[in-house]
């Protein structure tokens, strides 16, 4: 009992990271109908930039938003530059383009600061670890039931379920987050009662891509190290609760996120053929059944396909 | 737009300029084994396998439009065929080509019947995970026995058959050992008094047997891309490209085609795997690269750059990505960049290539969605334009007109 309760709370709050992967996902596709395929890379881009803030002795919560900042500004460039230019010609140029995007960051990221895991002493790290935004001392836990539940991961689930809910109330009570919706709902007719479109998906990116950053950090405190491979299976996971939640549902995305966390970790932990190699087959599963059984997913709309 | 020379298909000229081309392709692709040096031949072999693994994506993404990230795991397929027959089964390597084909092909065919319902980048999403997952499968502990767990197989007879005469393989080398030469004795094929084959014998002459392997591979992968696209099945293919939902009303039977195309890509996809495996003389999940989800993305990035949706294009942007990828593979260390570009790339800590092609793609795509193919076709008219036959002249019963829209539609954009 302990244990399942343990492997429940560490499963949550591994999804949470998988949800907030998802959330920028979901916000991008309600902007403008495309999956963004660099939105793991984007994540890492600034989740190296936080080490690169604190290498220079920036405390961890500043390091973040500044990271979040970076996340941003590159995501807003990313729509006007390219995504907003190119999505005249095709779904499949818009594919193309966040592929190439994908593997130009991931290089990017490797030409800055090496193909190794950082930090290490190798390159001169002054962190011992990657910046962890919660406590994480062997005593920062306490005992519930008889399970130990680490203060990190009950920190990384408040802070996810503080997003959401931020996220909620900016859809929901203001007026850009109305505009958001109109554009979601309808680009064109939103064009037409004056929404600046334009602004609002720019926003959208930025907003999804900083989202991303936040993940980032997160898994990058959660290892304590950041390597080129780290968002790889994070964006599948991530796409994955996208898909089970439905991608065009916010919600669903949250509670993907946690269910795909949940199911990974319960699975690897009590199955014990699936270990810890078949924990993305999981993933890989839950993708194809959704999408062969309901693809509006558990909180998206049906789409229905105009011939 | 004016050309400066403009001929007819078929007449003498165009036939010279025909023939002047196959003699120049064959002789650079006998050059190469024979007077190329090692590292050119290694080179071109892994050029070879890439175009291989592209061509047999543009199947099913440049012609069907059927997105797929997940292609590294057919390669992948065809690599462990190869590895587990002659390793635990002391096959000869030459068997495992046609077997891994089936295999690859058969598990194309499953992955099939979900994409059929599942559509664009949602496919991709699939493919995606199915890449990324099968080189987690072959490290997976249930299947060990079989694949040998993260340390992977060595491409050398099974311990266990020193009995058998382990079918043609050598029991000390990583691959072929053809012919009945005595010990110590240097087997060579000579053709005009040119090694074509090089020391069968010896590991370090093995790349120009390697080199012809490879290339007979990418051989029939054309020729198979080529009699697909040019007949009715490719028709119907393109059909879906450009409108899946008229392409089902002209009576295209999706389901069908589209489990005959991914099996066979998958299938052709499976054979430079095997090259691989040969070449590199066993199969790990991290010894071969092209096996990773990061080969899948290469393949695609090759195919694209080179033209997709067309026959050469994968050909040409292959060629392109592994002779840059050599090139700048030193270039993390500074001073091996030549001078002029020396500030362009010398500040990056790791080759420039990956990240060169991840720009051309993206330029690639505003500019010349088409590739490199698309650019020639569009371009090389400026110089030579080829008039098609007029319709009625051909002398075959058949009217001319759907040849030459199929022509023009062979080569278009994937939506």
């Amino acid at each position: 009992m302990d244990l399942f309760l343990q492997r429940v709370i560490d499963g949550i709050s591994q999804g949470s990271v998988y949800a907030l992967i998802a959330l920028g996902l979901v916000i991008i596709y309600r902007g403008t109908g495309h999956l963004n395929f660099a939105q793991g890379e984007m994540a890492l881009f600034s989740t190296y930039c936080v080490y690169q803030f604190g290498e220079w002795g920036v405390p961890v919560w500043i390091a973040l938003v500044l990271g979040m900042g970076v996340g941003f500004v590159l995501g807003s460039i990313t729509e006007v530059t390219l995504v907003r230019p190119i999505s005249k010609k095709s779904p499949f140029a818009v594919f193309i383009v966040t592929l190439g995007l994908f593997r130009f960051l991931n290089w990017l990221d490797g030409a800055i600061w090496g193909n190794q895991q950082l930090p290490t002493t190798a390159v001169g790290s002054k962190q011992g670890r990657f910046p962890s935004l919660f406590p994480r001392e062997p005593e920062d836990h306490f005992k519930i039931l008889g399970a130990t539940i680490r203060w990190e991961r009950v920190g990384i689930l408040a802070l996810v379920l503080g997003i959401s809910l931020l996220l909620y109330l900016l859809f929901n009570f203001t007026k850009f987050g109305l505009a958001m919706r109109a554009v979601a709902s309808n680009a064109e007719s939103a064009k037409l009662t004056g929404i600046r479109t334009h602004i609002v998906l720019m926003v959208s990116w930025g907003l999804a891509a900083a989202i991303g950053a936040i993940g980032g950090v997160v898994m990058g405190g959660l290892n304590g190290t950041v390597n080129l491979g780290l968002m790889f299976g994070i964006f599948i996971y991530g796409s994955a609760a996208a898909t089970l939640g439905g991608f065009d549902s916010p919600v669903g995305a949250v509670v993907g996120g946690m269910i795909i966390g949940l199911v990974e970790n319960l699975a690897s932990g009590y199955i014990d053929w699936v270990g810890q190699e078949l924990k993305l087959g999981v993933a890989l599963l839950v993708i194809v059944g959704v999408l062969l059984v309901k693809p509006s997913g558990l909180f998206g709309t049906p789409k229905v396909e105009r011939v | 737009m004016k050309s400066l020379v403009t001929i007819r298909e078929g007449s003498a000229a165009h036939w010279a300029i025909r023939i002047v081309t196959a003699v120049l392709l064959v002789a650079i692709l006998l050059w190469v084994p024979t007077k190329g040096s090692a590292s050119l031949i290694t080179t071109s072999i892994e050029a070879m396998t890439l175009m291989s693994a592209a061509m047999a994506l543009n199947l099913v993404l440049g012609y069907t439009g059927q997105i797929s990230i997940g292609h590294s795991a057919f390669l992948g397929i065809g690599a462990y065929t190869t590895g587990i027959m002659v390793s635990r089964w002391g096959f000869s390597p030459w068997v495992t080509f046609p077997v891994a084909f089936g295999v690859a092909f058969f598990v194309g065919v499953l992955v099939s019947f979900p994409a059929a319902r599942i559509k664009g980048v949602y496919l991709a999403l699939v493919t995606l995970a199915l890449g990324l997952v099968f080189p987690q499968m072959l490290t997976w502990k249930r299947f060990s026995w079989l694949t040998g767990g993260g340390s992977g197989l060595p491409l050398s007879c099974p311990a266990t058959s020193a009995t058998r005469t382990c079918a043609g393989v050598a029991k000390t080398t990583t691959g072929f050992d053809i012919g009945p030469a005595q010990k110590g004795q240097l087997q060579t094929f000579k053709i005009f008094g040119h090694d074509f084959f090089g020391d069968l014998r010896r590991l370090d002459n093995k790349s120009a047997f390697w080199y012809w392997i490879a290339l007979s591979v990418v051989v029939v992968i054309y020729l198979a891309c080529r009699g697909v696209v040019k007949s009715r099945v490719g028709r119907s293919l393109i059909a879906i490209r450009d409108n899946e939902t008229a392409a089902a009303v002209m009576g295209v039977n999706l389901v069908r085609t589209k489990a005959f195309v991914f099996g066979l890509s998958a299938g052709l996809c499976a054979l430079p795997g095997c090259v691989v495996a040969i070449k590199t003389g066993g199969v790990s999940p991290e010894g071969i690269l092209s096996l990773t989800v990061l080969g899948a993305i290469t393949f695609l990035i090759a195919m694209v750059i080179g033209g997709a949706g067309s026959l050469w294009g994968p050909i040409l942007g292959s060629t392109l990505y592994v002779f840059v990828t050599d090139k700048t593979g030193s270039w993390a260390d500074d001073d091996k960049i030549p001078g002029l570009i020396r500030p362009l790339f010398g500040w990056s800590k790791i080759s420039p290539a990956d990240g060169i092609f991840a720009l051309l793609l993206i330029i690639l795509m505003f500019v010349a969605p088409r590739g490199i193919a698309g650019l020639w076709k569009q371009y090389s008219p400026l110089v030579v334009r080829v008039l098609p036959r007029p319709a009625g002249t051909g002398g075959t019963p058949e009217p001319l007109a759907t040849v030459s829209a199929t022509e023009t539609t062979n080569e278009g954009e994937p939506q």
